[in-house]
């Protein structure tokens, strides 16, 4: 891969970053309340004591460029603040205890979806109007219109609720003691099932859709008609020549959803009570819990830019073309 | 002599000439529209929710409240309340009627913003080309590759806090105006990209050069040249993003950004949450509103991919 390829792409993703940086900073502006706003409510305050605070927490300074740079250089070195809600606790302590439950349910997620939504929107599109299609791609398209949530919501009630196979919320059993790293991981499992299961059918119907495009379009390449010449069965033009190519557009695609795919595992930790990123989220919205929300928002967009970068470089691996 | 003379072509009636065109071109649509049986369904669909969202009382009566609450709490359907009651002991076909209108114009008025926002810059941005386009671009690439329903997130509960939550504005509360402002600020970037690539092949067409020929100024070439002709797109990519709008703000709504006092099915859904029904099984109490978001957002996908594949130039058939 050329190095200025490379270096180009670097630089966009780092100029997002800052530019995302620079807009946290302005929300911190924006908001409401302020260290001296609340002292103010002290009837006895003296005006050189406001001035004295204003200057311990520099906003004597002008916002653009003193406060930026402090602002900047903070966040650079892992300083997000701390919690209203939880006080003291510093922002990156509170995110970084939810941050393992949202990954593992989004990994697994994605990893389920991609599978089983590429092989599903593949065989739709290469058996175009059959009734496998029919069926395949119906479901796919009222999938992609439900909202993770409202994908959550019945699979409690009939798998948890009425059935009783899956606990309905939690990552595991309060107050439980495992005798071994096993039970453990069962009851973690048994958790996590109906979680993964929402994300990863919100997932699926999306990326079948996409998939079954991107075949139907490589189905008139010339490379398809030249196989097909050459004699080789149906499966085999599929696996070797019409799969792999039309794989490459829906690496950016996965890559772009990641945004998605977050606000979509949001709502289903909600529903199922899941202690990640989501809920932490959702909890500090509620509790107006301003540094949380900033740092959740600086955490998962800085990783989708990362994925995104990523994903160009993977395509650039993958498709000579792109690199020129 | 007068057979020498050139045979000019005359329009008696020039309006009446380019109304017959336009009916005839309206005529083709709807042919060509009537075929694809999905667009049809679709359509079907958004009427009945249409006619519910604007005159819900008419079925329903007026919208209950805690305190003109009809039943008993938590009632599964029976046959005062067709589809049961809710922790306060509203009736729910009562509620979910109601927020198909609540629903319905957020949906509407965030899809407005989406379009002009990204209709203006995608027209803009294609036109002037250079430098202005390359600034509108990085920042257009920007809102795309950011994840917007985050950015929502925070952005709305800070505006409510700045402007105070019991604002009204035309009979909608400021909670709901926030959620349609957060929903356009953060959604407009696909549609500026989609118009903007429009917008590059259209001005390098002979009628954009004839009319800077006779004068026009890019403001009005823009207006009355290249914007007739990426009204085809625009339509099609308002009924998909109106399908966005539905799902973000039944999100939001649904992670606490929405009103009590004028609830939308997400609304619905987050009272369900709050109150625990999916534990208790109350399914009477989740499965109206959540159909009727599945089947809106489903229906204007289907008519939005229909007109898309009729109208867009680019794309290709999807079927």
């Amino acid at each position: 891969m050329g190095g200025r390829y490379l270096a180009r792409r670097g630089a966009q993703a780092l100029l997002t970053i800052f530019a995302i940086v620079v807009l946290n900073f302005v929300l911190f502006r924006m908001m409401p309340g302020s260290p001296e706003r609340v002292l103010l409510r002290n009837p006895y305050l003296t005006q050189a004591k406001i001035e004295q605070v204003r200057k311990q927490w520099g906003l004597d300074k002008p916002l653009i460029p003193d406060q930026l740079v402090a602002y900047t250089t903070s966040t650079l070195s892992g300083d997000l603040g701390y919690s209203l809600k939880f006080r003291g606790t510093p922002v990156t302590d509170v995110i970084g205890q939810r941050f393992w439950p949202t990954i593992l349910l989004i990994g697994f997620a994605e990893a389920i979806a991609i599978v089983v939504g590429l092989a599903v929107g593949a065989y739709a599109g290469w058996h175009r109007g059959g009734v496998g299609d029919r069926i395949g791609s119906g479901i796919s398209l009222v999938l992609y219109s439900m909202p993770y949530f409202v994908i959550g919501m019945p699979l409690i009630i009939i798998f948890a609720s009425s059935f009783g196979w899956f606990p309905t919320s939690g990552m595991l059993t309060v107050g439980a003691t495992y005798p071994g790293l096993v039970d453990r991981l069962i009851d973690f499992g048994r958790h996590l099932a109906l979680p993964l299961a929402t994300v990863s059918l919100g997932l699926i119907g999306g990326y079948s859709i996409l998939m079954r495009s991107s075949i139907i379009e490589t189905r008139s390449e010339d490379y398809v008609t030249t196989a097909r010449a050459k004699g080789l069965t149906d499966r085999r033009i599929l696996r070797s020549h019409a799969f792999p190519n039309a794989l490459l557009p829906m690496v950016t695609i996965i890559a772009i959803n990641l945004g998605y795919v977050v606000a979509g595992a949001i709502t289903a930790e909600v529903v199922f009570n899941w202690p990640g990123l989501g809920t932490l989220t959702v909890d500090a919205l509620s509790a107006r819990d301003y540094p949380i929300l900033e740092g959740v928002f600086l955490l998962l967009s800085i990783t989708v830019v990362l994925a995104n970068l990523a994903a160009d470089l993977v395509y650039g691996l993958l498709d000579p073309r792109v690199r020129a | 002599m007068s057979a020498a003379t050139p045979a000019v072509p005359t329009v008696p009636n020039l309006r009446a000439e380019r109304w017959r065109l336009r009916i005839r071109s309206a005529r083709d649509f709807g042919r060509r529209f009537s075929r694809r049986a999905d667009g049809v369904v679709g359509l079907v669909i958004l009427l009945v929710f249409a006619v519910l969202a604007i005159a819900p009382q008419l079925f329903v009566g007026p919208l209950e409240t805690v305190t003109r609450a009809s039943g008993a709490p938590l009632q599964a359907p029976s046959s005062a309340h067709l589809f049961g009651t809710d922790e306060l002991g509203r009736d729910l076909l009562n509620l979910t009627i109601h927020g198909a209108r609540i629903s319905m114009a957020i949906g509407f008025l965030a899809t407005i913003i989406t379009i002009v926002v990204g209709a203006i810059i995608g027209i803009v941005a294609g036109f002037l080309g250079g430098q202005i386009d390359n600034v509108l671009m990085r920042f257009t690439d920007f809102f795309l590759v950011l994840p917007t329903f985050v950015l929502a997130i925070i952005l709305a509960p800070v505006i409510l806090d700045v402007i105070g939550a019991d604002a009204e504005l035309l009979g909608i509360r400021a909670t709901l105006l926030v959620i349609v402002t957060v929903i356009g600020v953060t959604s407009w970037a696909a549609t500026a990209r989609i118009i903007r690539s429009q917008v590059l092949s259209i001005r390098e067409r002979m009628f954009v050069d004839r009319a800077r020929v006779i004068g026009g100024g890019p403001g009005h070439i823009m207006r009355r040249h290249i914007l007739p002709n990426v009204v085809n797109l625009i339509v099609a990519n308002t009924v998909l993003t109106f399908a966005g709008a539905v799902f973000t703000e039944t999100t939001l709504s649904f992670i606490g950004l929405g009103d009590p006092f004028q609830p939308s099915w997400g609304q619905i859904l987050n009272a369900a949450q709050g109150s625990g029904a999916p534990g208790l099984g109350a399914w009477w109490y989740i499965a109206p509103p959540a159909a009727c978001v599945v089947l809106v957002i489903l229906a204007f996908t289907l008519v939005g991919n229909a007109l898309d594949d009729i109208l867009n130039p680019k794309s290709a058939p999807r079927r």
